[in-house]
């Protein structure tokens, strides 16, 4: 379904990420481990394109210089050069790192707004969706979003990029400071998600112990490269 | 060479890693590394008066000092305090009609009315200042917005401080060249004088209060006392200029609550560099002049200008001086992966 090759980045002459290799097959989920500062966040900009667009900003700053290089290819295409908004209308959602949700928005208006290049039917089905796997929202639906818990935030993003309707779902650290009990939950939850909806995930971590049960594989970087230790079979 | 196997490096020039150690005064090439680009500032700033074909030029240099103090003032709030501040004119008034009180109904000489009309107006923009500093967002940009408005039509509607004829009859400087001399010195020496404030302790404060205020207030510090010192700096800068203004002008009166005086600080901000402090006073050396220039087109200037600035916007939004510093530290090459 998605593979990158030979992913290069550079912050000014700082080397992020050194050619990293990652695939992922239809209906995966596939883990990506590392420490801080192994380019876990990074890979996932680039993947989602995000990259892109921190690219042009730091460009028009005249502040640092960002070098992509390599290949990501997606259903058989080539994205490397499409924007962000191209690829999350292909599929590709990132659920981003800290969560990002809108903190003046209501839980409900937080998923609508996920949920808005989708068309009438799909949003009424993936809300349900969303609900369903996550009953604690709807409970809260009407709450603002900044005063949300930890975990509640971490559902709240994950059910965002599900109204987005994904074939690619990218999770940026979705147990980040969550207690060990919300952790199985929500690690449950992404099982469920691949499972029932047929979505490829791609999730990275810095701790592989939750989530180790789920993946069919993962791979482990250090230092922005890949190690070539990958746990499980491709 | 191929892009996919090549890539642009940005490195540090060797001299000028070795000046910012200790080896600063080791050699007579890097002191002139260190001080050549200062100096051809300084020297260029008090040569220009005299180059100047005529006294209308010399008089557009004053003018241009004048924006340059609130240029400073705004580059200062702005990048290292994060308070955006469109009150350029605010300023301007109160320090202008301050001097022009002071010099018209007292008698003092401008030496003596422009420091006096500096700092006691510094004190009252601050002051009148104070009760939105606390708040974080646009409410500082709306505020400094509304009091020259609101300062213009209490003088036109009750007819005060000569209403709107103005105060008529202010002193001048002794000679045009005092004039010129005092305002480009004064610009000097608050431009190293800022540059010197940002990079003390108390500018690492206020650079903290701009990147995250709750972190500063958890390290024990009032955010709202370090704001209003910054505010004070900021106006007072700005009533320095007024004050001059008016005794170069031997006027004052509401145009000095003009909105250009708020407006094209921060066009000259953009130009030249934002966050630089030398890059605002660059930038309203060129502005100030081409707006000059294109006076010729009558109505028509407006449209120029506002070309030149979207231009700058589009293609350098980074502004003359970090491009320049960037071309005058680093080097670029091509490097193998």
């Amino acid at each position: 379904m998605l593979e990158a090759t030979g992913l290069m980045v550079f912050y000014e002459n700082m080397l992020a990420l050194n050619n990293v290799s990652i695939s992922c097959e239809n209906n995966q989920i596939v883990g990506v481990f590392g420490a801080n500062s192994a380019g876990k966040s990074t890979l996932m900009y680039t993947l989602s394109g995000i990259m892109e667009d921190i690219k042009k900003k730091e460009d028009m700053a005249g502040r640092e210089r960002i070098t992509v290089l390599g290949a990501i290819k997606y259903l058989g295409k080539d994205i490397m050069g499409l924007k962000p908004s191209q690829r999350a209308r292909q599929g590709i959602i990132l659920c981003p790192e800290r969560r990002r949700i809108f903190p003046e928005s209501t839980v409900l208006e937080n998923l609508r707004i996920g949920g808005y290049l989708a068309s009438p039917p799909q949003k009424k089905e993936s809300l349900e969706y969303v609900f369903r796997i996550f009953p604690a929202l709807e409970k809260i639906k009407k709450r603002v979003g900044g005063f949300l818990s930890g975990g509640e935030q971490q559902m709240l993003a994950i059910g965002r990029a599900l109204m987005a309707q994904p074939r690619l779902l990218l999770l940026d650290e979705p147990l980040l400071g969550l207690s060990p009990l919300i952790q199985v939950l929500l690690v449950r939850s992404v099982k469920e998600i691949r499972d029932e909806r047929g979505v490829s995930i791609i999730v990275t971590e810095q701790y592989a112990r939750p989530v180790l049960p789920i993946v069919d594989y993962a791979f482990i970087l250090e230092n922005g490269a890949n190690t070539g230790g990958a746990i499980g079979q491709p | 060479m191929n892009n996919e196997q090549g890539r642009k490096e940005r490195l540090d020039r060797g001299i000028k890693v070795r000046t910012d150690g200790l080896y600063a005064i080791m050699s007579l090439r890097e002191l002139c590394y260190l001080t050549v680009p200062r100096l051809v500032l300084i020297v260029g700033l008090l040569i220009l008066p005299l180059v100047m074909p005529s006294m209308y030029w010399q008089r557009v240099i004053s003018i241009v000092c004048i924006y340059a103090f609130l240029a400073l003032g705004f580059d200062f709030l702005a990048h290292f305090v994060g308070l955006v501040c469109l009150g350029g004119a605010f300023f301007i008034g109160v320090g202008g009609y301050l001097a022009a009180i002071l010099n018209t109904s007292f008698g003092f000489p401008p030496l003596v009315t422009i420091p006096i009309a500096t700092l006691l107006g510094g004190a009252i923009c601050t002051l009148l200042l104070l009760p939105c500093l606390p708040l974080r967002g646009v409410y500082f940009a709306i505020v400094t917005l509304m009091y020259p408005l609101v300062l213009m039509r209490i003088i036109e509607a009750l007819n005060i401080l000569g209403g709107t004829d103005g105060i008529m009859g202010v002193a001048s400087f002794a000679n045009r060249w005092i004039e010129q001399y005092f305002v480009i010195l004064m610009v000097l020496l608050f431009l190293f004088g800022l540059r010197r404030l940002v990079n003390l302790d108390i500018g690492l404060v206020f650079r903290a209060v701009k990147d995250n205020d709750q972190a500063v207030r958890a390290s024990g510090m009032n955010i709202s006392f370090y704001k209003a010192i910054a505010v004070f700096v900021a106006s007072a800068l700005g009533c320095l200029g007024g004050a001059c203004l008016v005794h170069i002008y031997m006027w004052s009166g509401i145009s000095l609550f003009a909105l250009d005086f708020s407006i094209l600080p921060i066009a000259a901000t953009v130009i030249g560099g934002a966050g630089t402090v030398v890059g605002p006073v660059l930038g309203c050396f060129i502005l100030v002049p081409i707006s000059e220039l294109l006076r010729a087109f009558g109505t028509l200037r407006i449209v120029f200008y506002c070309l030149i600035l979207v231009a700058f916007i589009v293609f350098r939004s980074e502004g003359i001086m970090v491009y320049g510093q960037r071309k005058y530290h680093q080097f670029e090459r091509w490097v193998k992966i």
